[in-house]
C-alpha cells in the first residue's frame, strides 16, 4: 500500500505554503561577515592534530588606532606549530589599517610587528605619555614591547624596556596601580614548557580526555609565575611581582586578566581568569601592594567550589548598578561564570541569570559585553572551540564538537539574558575554533562590530548592520600624559531610561584589546542627560545634554565644564 | 605406642554435618535469633566447603550487624572461590558503595554489565558508582543506559537526576525528578533534588518551596539544606544561610560545596576566621575527591579526567 499524503486534500500550492509557514524564520541581519571583501587576508596558523598544548591556545586580537585617524585597526596575533618553532618566520602576525568604509590594509611590514615569535596575546596602551597607542604582544619563548614610532612603524624596545617575559606568557594588560600617572604592565603566565622535552600526545591519564588520547596538559604540567612590572617612565619597567605579591608562587595557569576597581575604592584592582586552577583577585593595598581575595569575594571557583578553567574575562554594568559586573568564560561541561558585582563582594547569578544552562557544552574563549541593539542593554557575546580536534572522531557526553558555534546573549534588562545566536543565523551559529575576540566600532557608525581570531585558519570581521537600533554615544577619552589612553578611567552615561557606567580598559576577553572608546546604546532617547567622566587620578569631567549620534571626545585637560 | 594408648586417644570430633546440613543449621540459628550461631556455622561451611553461599550469608549478617571489615572479609573470600558469580559481584560493588569505597566498586560493576549488558539494575549501580567517586559525566552515560533498559524506575530517575544537577543541567534533570515524585511521591531525595534543579533554574520561590517539604520529612537533609542555604544567601539572610549549610555540611561530610558556600556566608558576615576555616575544610574535601578520582582512573576505568 502506497503511502498517503499526511496533507491529502491539499493543493501542492497550498501544500507548499503550509510547510513554508512551518519552516523557521529567514535570520535577521544583525553582523555580516565582511571578511572577505575588507582586504583582511591573514590566517592563524595551527598543527592540525594539536598534539601539544602550545598548539591550541593562541591567538588574540586587538582593535587600536595606532595612527590616531580616528579609526581603529586591527592587530592579529599569529603563533607558530611544533613543527616550524625553529622558524620565527613561519608565523606571522598582522597588523591592518583601517582605511574606513570596511576596508583594511596590510601594514605589517611597514609597521614591523609581524614576527614576535611564537604569539598569544596582546594589548595596547600608550606606555609613554606621547599621545600613541604603544602595542605588547605575549608569546612563548619572549614576549614583545613594541613602541609606536607616530610614523606608521614601531620599534622592538622589550629588551631596554625590561618589560620581556620568558617562558610561556600569555595575557596582558596594563593598568596604573601605584596611582602615580604611568601606565604599570601586568603579564600571566601559562604552563611551563620545554620545547624540547614535551609531554608526550596521550601518554598519561593528564593526556587523555574520556578515555581518548589528547594532548597533555595543563593538569599535570607545571605552572608558570606571573609579572606586574612598574612603569618608570620613558618606557622603562621594572620587575615588581614578588613585592607586590602578584607572582603566583604556585604557578596557576594564568590566560585572561583585567584591571578595575572591583571595591570601589579609587585604586585598581586585577582579575586574573586561571584554568582549571582558582582565579586570582587582587585587591590593591594602596601601599604598592595587593591582597589575593578571590575565595571571599566570591570569584575564584564555581558556586559549586569547583575550579574551572577559566579563559577569558569581560566586566560590564549589565544591570545599570553603576557596578562592573565579571563574566568568566570556562571549559566545556563547566559553565560560564557571571558574577555579580556588589558592594564588598560578587554573587554568582549564572544559573539566574539563565546564561548558564545553556554554555555547558561549549569551551568559550573570548568574550566582550556589547549592545549590540542600541537598547541601553549590555548584551554578551561569546566565543567558543575546542581544544581537542580529536573529540570530531568521538562525540562524547555532554560536551559539543572541536568546532563550535558562538553564543550571543540578549539582556531582557531584568537581570536575565536570552541566548538568540540562532535568531541572527550562520555567521554566529556556524562551527568555528574561536579564540580571541575584540570589540569596537570599526566604521564609526554607533553599531558596535566584533573581530575574531580562530586558532584555525581565517579571523572574521563582523560589521554590525542592525537597522532596529536605538540611539548610541561613543566616547573618546583623551586622558593627562602619562595616561593619555586614559586607562582605568570609569564613564558614567544618565539618559532617562538609566546610568551606565564603563570603563577604559586595557587586555581582556581572551588575551584580547578591544577599542578603547566607550559604546553606550541611548535606546530612543535623543540625548544623555549627562556623562560623568571619572579619571585615574580622581579628577571628573560631567557634559551635560549631549546629543545621541555622535562620537564624544572628552579631553582630561579642558577644564571642567 | 602402648603407652600412647593407655593414655587414651584424643577425644573423637563429631563428624561435621555437610555443607547443606550446616547451611540448614544456620539458618535455623538465624529463625531463633542466634545470629552468632548463625554466623559460626556460616563460617564453618565456608572454611569447609568452600561454600560461596556460605559466605554471601555470612557478609549479609555481618553487614547488616554493621560489621562491614568482617563483612568484606567474607565477600573477598566469596570472589576468590567465584570471581565471576553476579550474586557475589553484586554484594561486593554494594558493600563497597556502602563503606564509600567506589573503585572496588565500580570494577566489579563494570565486569558485571560487561556480562549482563541487559541487566538495569547493575548499569544503575555503577552509575551510583561513578558518581559517588565523582566521575560523573561517566555516571551520566550509564545512567541513561540503565533508564533507557528499565524506563520509570523511581531510583534511576532519581540518581540520574542527581547527577544532571551535579552537571548543571538542571533542564535535563527537571522532569525526569518530577517524573520520579509522581512515581515515589514518598522520596524526600527526589524532592529535595527537584528543589535543587528548580534553584538551579533560577525558581527561587518553587525551589524553596519543596525544599522546606523536604526538610520537614528529614531536617537533615543535605541537598535540601544547601539549597536552602543559597536562597538565604541570595536574600542575603546570611546567619539563616550560615545554619542551613552547616547542617547541609554535616549531612554530607564528604561534598566540597556546602563548605565553599560556608566560607562565603562568614565572610559575608565580617567573619574572616571562620571564612578562612571553611575554605581550608572545602580544599581538604576537594583534594579527597581528586584523589579518589585519580584512584578511579589509575585501574584503568573508563572515567573521565580533563
Amino acid at each position: 500500500m502506497k503511502r498517503r499524503w499526511a496533507f491529502a486534500g491539499l493543493t501542492p500550492l497550498a501544500l507548499a505554503s503550509a510547510l513554508a509557514a512551518q519552516a523557521p524564520a529567514a535570520p535577521e541581519l544583525l553582523f555580516r561577515d565582511i571578511t572577505a571583501s575588507s582586504g583582511v587576508a591573514f590566517r592563524h596558523h595551527a598543527a592540525l592534530e594539536k598534539k601539544y598544548i602550545v598548539e591550541s591556545m593562541s591567538g588574540g586580537v586587538a582593535l587600536f588606532d595606532y595612527d590616531n585617524d580616528g579609526l581603529p585597526d586591527i592587530y592579529f596575533v599569529d603563533s607558530l606549530t611544533v613543527e616550524t618553532a625553529s622558524d620565527s618566520r613561519a608565523a606571522r602576525s598582522a597588523l591592518y589599517r583601517n582605511l574606513g568604509g570596511g576596508r583594511f590594509e596590510d601594514v605589517t611590514d611597514k609597521a614591523g610587528v609581524g614576527h614576535p615569535g611564537w604569539g598569544m596575546g596582546v594589548c595596547t596602551a600608550d606606555i609613554d605619555g606621547d599621545g600613541w597607542e604603544d602595542l605588547y604582544v605575549t608569546a612563548l619563548g619572549g614576549s614583545r614591547l613594541y613602541r609606536n614610532n607616530h610614523d606608521g612603524t614601531f620599534a622592538d624596545v622589550t629588551s631596554a624596556s625590561g618589560a620581556g617575559v620568558q617562558g610561556w606568557a600569555a595575557g596582558c594588560a596594563f593598568g596604573d596601580y601605584d596611582k602615580d600617572g604611568k601606565l604599570d604592565l601586568f603579564v600571566s603566565r601559562y604552563v611551563k614548557i620545554d620545547l624540547a622535552h614535551l609531554p608526550e600526545f596521550g601518554k598519561d591519564k593528564t593526556c587523555e580526555y574520556r578515555g581518548i588520547a589528547v594532548q597533555c596538559g595543563p593538569r599535570g604540567l607545571a605552572g608558570e609565575t606571573d609579572f606586574l612590572f612598574h612603569n618608570e617612565g620613558s618606557a622603562k619597567f621594572t620587575d615588581v611581582s614578588e613585592k607586590a605579591g602578584v607572582r603566583d608562587p604556585r604557578g596557576y595557569f594564568g590566560l585572561g586578566v583585567v584591571w578595575f576597581d572591583a571595591n570601589a575604592d579609587g585604586w585598581p584592582d586585577l582579575y586574573v581568569a586561571n584554568d582549571s586552577t582558582p582565579n586570582f583577585l587582587y585587591l590593591n593595598q594602596k601601599d604598592g601592594t595587593f591582597k589575593e581575595s578571590a575565595f571571599p569575594w566570591g570569584v575564584a571557583v564555581s558556586e559549586d567550589g569547583a575550579e574551572q578553567g577559566s579563559m577569558g574575562v569581560a566586566l560590564g554594568d549589565y544591570d545599570h548598578s553603576g557596578r562592573l559586573s565579571l563574566l568568566v568564560t570556562n571549559f566545556s561541561e563547566e559553565y560560564n561564570a557571571l558574577y555579580h558585582a556588589e558592594a564588598d563582594h560578587f554573587t554568582d547569578v549564572s544559573f539566574r541569570s539563565r546564561t548558564a544552562a545553556i554554555s555547558l557544552p561549549f569551551v568559550g574563549w573570548g568574550v566582550a559585553f556589547l549592545d549590540y541593539d542600541n537598547d541601553t542593554w549590555p548584551d554578551f557575546i561569546v566565543i567558543n572551540g575546542h581544544v581537542y580536534p580529536q573529540l570530531d572522531r568521538v562525540r562524547l557526553g555532554a560536551s559539543a564538537g572541536y568546532r563550535q558555534r558562538k553564543l550571543l546573549y540578549r539582556n531582557t534588562g531584568d537581570g536575565r539574558f536570552e541566548e538568540v545566536a540562532a535568531k541572527y543565523g550562520a555567521v554566529l551559529t556556524d562551527e568555528r575554533v574561536g579564540r580571541g575576540l575584540a570589540i569596537g566600532d570599526l566604521d564609526n557608525d554607533g553599531r558596535i562590530d566584533v573581530v575574531i581570531n580562530d586558532l584555525d585558519g581565517a579571523p572574521q570581521v563582523l560589521h554590525n548592520e542592525f537597522v532596529a537600533r536605538g540611539n548610541w554615544l561613543l566616547v573618546a577619552l583623551k586622558g593627562k600624559a602619562p595616561n593619555t589612553s586614559a586607562v582605568g578611567a570609569e564613564i558614567t552615561v544618565t539618559t532617562p531610561v538609566g546610568r551606565q557606567t564603563a570603563i577604559v580598559c586595557s587586555g581582556s576577553s581572551y588575551i584580547s584589546q578591544n577599542d578603547k572608546r566607550q559604546h553606550f546604546g541611548l535606546g530612543s532617547a535623543d540625548a544623555a542627560t549627562e556623562i560623568l567622566v571619572k579619571w585615574p587620578d580622581g579628577t571628573t569631567t560631567r557634559r551635560t545634554a549631549v546629543k545621541a549620534n555622535q562620537i564624544v571626545t572628552l579631553n582630561q585637560l579642558e577644564a571642567a565644564r | 605406642m602402648l603407652v600412647l594408648a593407655l593414655q587414651g586417644a584424643p577425644p573423637r570430633q563429631a563428624p561435621l554435618p555437610d555443607r547443606a546440613t550446616l547451611l540448614a543449621q544456620a539458618n535455623d540459628a538465624l529463625q531463633r535469633g542466634n545470629r552468632a550461631e548463625a554466623k559460626q556455622l556460616l563460617g564453618k561451611a565456608a572454611e569447609r566447603y568452600q561454600s560461596v553461599r556460605a559466605l554471601l550469608q555470612l557478609a549479609r549478617l555481618e553487614a547488616a550487624d554493621g560489621r562491614t571489615a568482617e563483612a568484606m572479609r567474607a565477600l573477598t573470600a566469596a570472589r576468590a572461590l567465584a570471581p565471576n558469580a553476579e550474586e557475589v559481584l553484586v554484594a561486593f560493588a554494594g558493600l563497597s558503595l556502602r563503606v564509600h569505597a567506589p573503585v572496588p566498586a565500580i570494577l566489579a560493576l563494570e565486569s558485571l554489565t560487561r556480562m549482563y549488558p541487559s541487566e538495569p539494575r547493575h548499569a544503575y549501580l555503577l552509575g551510583v558508582g561513578l558518581m559517588t567517586a565523582g566521575d560523573v559525566p561517566a555516571a551520566i552515560d550509564v545512567l541513561r543506559k540503565a533508564n533507557t533498559l528499565e524506563p520509570d524506575r523511581p531510583l534511576t530517575l532519581l540518581a540520574l537526576g542527581l547527577a544532571y544537577n551535579n552537571q548543571k543541567l538542571f533542564t535535563d534533570s527537571r522532569p525526569l525528578l518530577r517524573r520520579a515524585l509522581d512515581l515515589d511521591p514518598a522520596s524526600v531525595e527526589t524532592l529535595a533534588a527537584l528543589s535543587e534543579a528548580e534553584a538551579g533554574e533560577g525558581d527561587m520561590i518553587a525551589a524553596e518551596r519543596d525544599a522546606s517539604r523536604a526538610m520537614t520529612r528529614d531536617p537533615s537533609n543535605a541537598t535540601a539544606n544547601f539549597v536552602v542555604g543559597m536562597v538565604r544567601m541570595s536574600q542575603q539572610r546570611y546567619a539563616e544561610a550560615r545554619d542551613a549549610l552547616i547542617t547541609a555540611a554535616a549531612a554530607d561530610p564528604r561534598s566540597p560545596k556546602a563548605e565553599y558556600q560556608l566560607s562565603l556566608v562568614y565572610a559575608r558576615m565580617g567573619d574572616p576566621a571562620s571564612s578562612d576555616r571553611h575554605l581550608n575544610q572545602y580544599r581538604e574535601k576537594l583534594r579527597a575527591l581528586e584523589a579518589t578520582l585519580e584512584a578511579l582512573h589509575d585501574t584503568g576505568s573508563g572515567g573521565v579526567i580533563k
